[in-house]
């Protein structure tokens, strides 16, 4: 044997040890990675109101072991108050954190406004948007739903009577009755008026409540910073909400407030439609005084929108797998599965008008899969949306 | 093939000594190459280890739905859940008072809190920057009513007319006779009662402001109403204990919650009703919440998910209606044949009708504080044991520490405190006087004392009582603290005396509530609960949870 073959058959010994030896130590550890063996986490962090929604989705999902690349993709959702994340987003508590994980993949607030408030915070740190707006990663509704009064029936009877329809302007004028259900024609054992608003620091429907008031008390359906810092406007935006029996407790679950605790908490309030469709049962089963529905002149809504975090904390096989989650809460079985918990569906395909639909069963008590003749109001600019919210605090919240 | 055949013995040697230098450098390599594996299969090892994870959650919660939550822990732990990684899922409950829950949570000792209502929520988060309350739902309802002896309801009106916070606090002014109470602000239930309070004094049933509580007619408005109160006690369960152990002669109304009016109902022959007050009442809400603590991991995420899932589900759901309150699951009907939520229980389904406009978290605290003030204060003398068997076991060091402690936490300038140590006999009295002028003077005697002689209980506490009668202060509080661990042997009064004198006295003179602290096994648990169970008051042990909260639970009394 010469030298040349001497050293031929120990490289391709050496070979064959390191070979043998790597695959020896990975089966007996189990600990270093295989980078095509590895699950693709999807982390979506999701708005509180779609979350049970959501939550389903991705367990059936998840069961069909989809894949992307020959890796399986797997979805986990954290439920997580709109207004809480973007506080988080706005102080870095995701994307500066130690861990990659506590990124999110994808973020489904209750709202556009709140994606346009990241990319506001971000575009002054970054120079560009966070959450895009156009192209394949766009930020896309996965449902909607409308906001609209919901009032006990019985309270409905007395203000329509007075007022002929219920709108903010005699919900206000409701609110300010010196003597209360009295001087509006209603019981005395029912107190004051009382409206539900959730507290915009905790939920954003209610600053939604209020760029829906500050809308009809301008009979307009855009909102500036001058409106809503306009001193007689706040007069009666304060009187108005002089009205709401508790911001304390009162968060996410405004809906379940009526139902749980009934006219004793609330008379009615601008609520979100499919919570209250979900409630209109147990609410009849509880208070024996079905609530009415009634859609307001400005409409506002929660467009719910899927948005994938463009940051470089997650790569582009998890953005990719985020979106494959996207496309699968878009498809007909899942969307179904939104409108029978009284979402209306982003999917056109998915009809909300069919007999066993929530929209369909409560149309005697006003709900309606078609709205007429309403005026949508516009996003406002983060400046006025800053504004409500100030004005909140300093009128509101520390009261 | 001469040339292959006839080998130089110098290149064999120089060919062997190159298979040994190149085998030993593969050698080498591979004695590196399985050293590094070695050690990255070592660091992988520990790196998994090192970071020690825990799926265990700790819940504190609202002493009133003690038996409930003990059930349903039981119940949860039993079911040996898992979290994926195949950590248990297990929870350690803790139960204590609303308020105090809010200041165990701001201080990190908990992972999850259920206070008795989400109002106490704001409170852990108030002045916090990031929130401490996470995830957070509900799992049981309750509105707070006045309960009432069902004829003394119907007395005020009950049920054609309804009776509101102003009927109950016009009767307490007007009717010396009249006995109430609601608990310490450090509920729900006495938080409500006492906000009713503020709201009455300011003449209005909302938009309370910070001015109105600190304005001087409604702060007399309500110290005025403070005096009629009987008890405070420990959170409502303590109360409707007293009055199941006393009787209808005890209390004539109290601020509890509904289930309990049905919980007493279901326990006694004398029926109660729940008054709705027609101003409004106020809800216990029962939130389980997640706290966003430093370190908290996902695995104890996935416990407090199970958790909640747990107390929503069916099962839990019909056991707490089952429990007298409202399940949160709106499919299981109340006025169902088997639901305890109805008249004859003394209770409405349909009620409330309106609730009072719960103000900010910051005019909570100032109610709070405002209350303390309002409150009655009180005279309070100290009776402590220092007979020789004090002196055994470390026990007379322990009174020492305990009384010490209980000195330093009076709080205010209002409370009057006295000494009365005895042995033999009673010795060196120091009468009652305003705290804040002999708080060192007391601590300098309590550090004094020494024990030896025999144990003169029953004369001490007759001394103090006679006193206190003797003073017949009715603006305060009265009330004796003893702390003894032995047997009476050396007193001149005898036990049914002093408690006849008592009874006769409470009735006709002063009230006075007696409170026994007991020390080692040595001490006559019936002579302490026979002068306790006379006077309204309790007897307890000397663990080191009492004696380190015994002036905040005393305060609950007075």
């Amino acid at each position: 044997m010469n030298r040349t073959r001497i050293i031929f058959f120990a490289v391709i010994l050496l070979a064959l040890i390191i070979v043998g030896v790597s695959f020896l130590v990975s089966q007996l550890s189990g600990n270093i990675p295989s980078p095509t063996a590895q699950p693709i986490q999807v982390r979506v962090v999701s708005a509180l109101s779609i979350e049970p929604w959501v939550q389903d989705a991705a367990q059936k999902f998840n069961a069909e072991k989809r894949t992307q690349d020959g890796r399986t993709i797997v979805v986990t959702v954290t439920p997580m108050d709109s207004v809480v994340a973007l506080g988080k987003w706005d102080r870095g508590e995701f994307t500066l954190s130690d861990s990659r994980s506590a990124v999110p993949t994808a973020w489904i607030p209750d709202s556009r406004y709140l994606v346009e408030l990241v990319n506001a915070t971000y575009s002054a740190k970054l120079g560009r948007d966070v959450f895009l707006t156009d192209g394949e990663y766009r930020a896309r509704p996965v449902v909607t739903s409308l906001f609209s009064w919901g009032i006990y029936d019985s309270r409905y009877q007395v203000l329509t009577k007075k007022f002929q329809t219920v709108d903010w302007k005699t919900i206000h004028d409701a609110a300010i009755a010196k003597g209360g259900w009295p001087d509006l024609g209603g019981d005395k054992s029912w107190g004051y008026f009382k409206l539900i608003v959730p507290n915009p620091r905790k939920n954003a429907a209610g600053l939604l409540a209020m760029v829906s008031a500050a809308g009809e008390y301008y009979d307009k359906v855009t909102i500036s910073t001058e409106d809503v810092t306009n001193p007689q406007f706040q007069k009666w935006l304060k009187e108005l909400m002089g009205s709401v029996t508790d911001f304390s407790s009162l968060s996410a679950y405004s809906v379940e407030d009526l139902a749980l605790f009934g006219y004793s908490v609330g008379d009615g309030g601008q609520l979100l439609e499919s919570d209250l469709l979900v409630n209109m049962q147990g609410i009849q089963t509880r208070w024996s005084d079905p609530l009415r529905i009634v859609y307001p002149k400005y409409l506002t809504w929660f467009d719910f929108p899927f948005t994938i975090w463009m940051g470089t904390e997650t790569s582009a096989a998890e953005k990719n797998a985020a979106l494959q989650f996207e496309k699968y809460l878009l498809s007909t079985p899942i969307q179904t599965a939104a409108a029978a918990r009284g979402f209306r569906p982003a999917n056109t395909e998915v009809s909300i008008a069919g007999n066993d639909s929530l929209f369909v069963k409560w149309q005697g008590q006003g709900a309606n899969a078609r709205v007429a003749s309403t005026s949508r109001m516009r996003a406002p600019d983060r400046d006025t949306l800053q504004a409500l919210l100030r004005w909140f605090d300093l009128n509101v919240g520390a009261k | 093939m001469k040339r292959k055949g006839n080998r130089n013995p110098e290149v064999k040697k120089t060919t062997g000594c190159a298979l040994l230098v190149v085998f030993g450098v593969l050698g080498s390599m591979i004695a590196a190459l399985c050293g590094i594996v070695f050690l990255i299969a070592v660091l992988s090892s520990s790196e998994t280890t090192s970071a020690p994870t825990t799926a265990t959650i700790d819940l504190a919660y609202s002493l009133e739905k003690d038996a409930l939550m003990q059930d349903i822990v039981a119940r949860f732990n039993r079911a040996n859940n898992k979290t994926p990684s195949g950590l248990p899922m297990k929870i350690n409950a803790t139960k204590m008072e609303a308020a105090d829950i809010v200041d165990a949570a701001r201080a990190g000792k908990f992972t999850a809190i259920s206070p008795d209502s989400s109002l106490w929520l704001a409170q852990v988060d108030a002045g916090r920057d990031a929130p401490l309350v996470g995830e957070s739902t509900r799992f049981a309802v309750t509105p707070i009513v006045i309960a009432m002896w069902s004829d003394a309801a119907q007395a005020l009106g009950y049920p054609q007319k309804q009776i509101g916070w102003q009927d109950l606090l016009a009767k307490a002014k007007s009717d010396a006779n009249f006995k109430w109470s609601h608990p310490s602000t450090s509920s729900a239930s006495g938080l409500l009662a006492t906000l009713a309070e503020f709201y009455a004094g300011a003449n209005k049933t909302r938009a309370l402001t910070e001015d109105d509580v600190k304005n001087r007619a409604t702060l007399d408005y309500v110290a005025a109403l403070e005096k009629t109160v009987r008890y405070y006690g420990e959170g409502e369960q303590a109360t409707i204990d007293q009055v199941l152990a006393r009787g209808r002669s005890y209390l004539d109304a109290f601020v509890v919650s509904e289930r309990l009016v049905i919980y007493f109902n279901g326990k006694s022959s004398q029926k109660l009703v729940a008054i709705y007050p027609a101003e409004g009442t106020l809800w216990q809400d029962h939130p389980l919440a997640l706290l966003e603590q430093p370190g908290l991991t996902d695995d104890q995420r996935l416990t407090y998910r199970r958790l909640r899932d747990f107390v929503l589900s069916p099962e839990i759901q019909k056991l707490i209606l089952q429990s007298g309150y409202r399940p949160v699951d709106l499919n299981l009907r109340l006025d169902d044949p088997a639901s305890p939520i109805k008249k004859s229980n003394g209770v409405d389904p349909a009620q409330p009708q309106t609730t009072l406009q719960m103000p900010s978290a910051a005019i909570i605290e100032t109610v709070q504080a405002s209350w303390y003030l309002a409150k009655r204060p009180a005279n309070i003398y100290l009776v402590a044991d220092t007979s020789g068997s004090m002196g055994e076991q470390n026990k007379m060091n322990q009174a020492i520490d305990a009384l010490t402690t209980f000195l330093d936490q009076v709080q205010g300038d209002r409370d009057r405190v006295g000494l009365v140590p005895f042995s033999n006999r009673v010795y060196s009295t120091i009468a009652p006087q305003d705290i804040s002028a002999q708080r060192a003077m007391l601590k300098s005697q309590v550090k004094a004392l020494r024990a030896s002689g025999q144990t003169a209980l029953l004369d001490a506490v007759s001394f103090a009582y006679d006193d206190l009668q003797k003073r017949g202060d009715r603006d305060r509080i009265n009330a004796i603290v003893v702390m003894t661990d032995g047997i009476e042997n050396s007193s001149s009064i005898k036990l049914s005396q002093l408690t006849d004198k008592v009874r006769r006295g409470n009735a006709s003179g002063v009230p006075v509530v007696i409170f026994c602290i007991g020390y080692g096994s040595d001490a006559d648990w019936n002579v302490l609960n026979a002068l306790a169970d006379a006077t309204g008051g309790f007897a307890r042990r000397a663990d080191p949870d009492t004696i380190s909260k015994l002036y905040k639970i005393l305060s609950t009394y007075f």
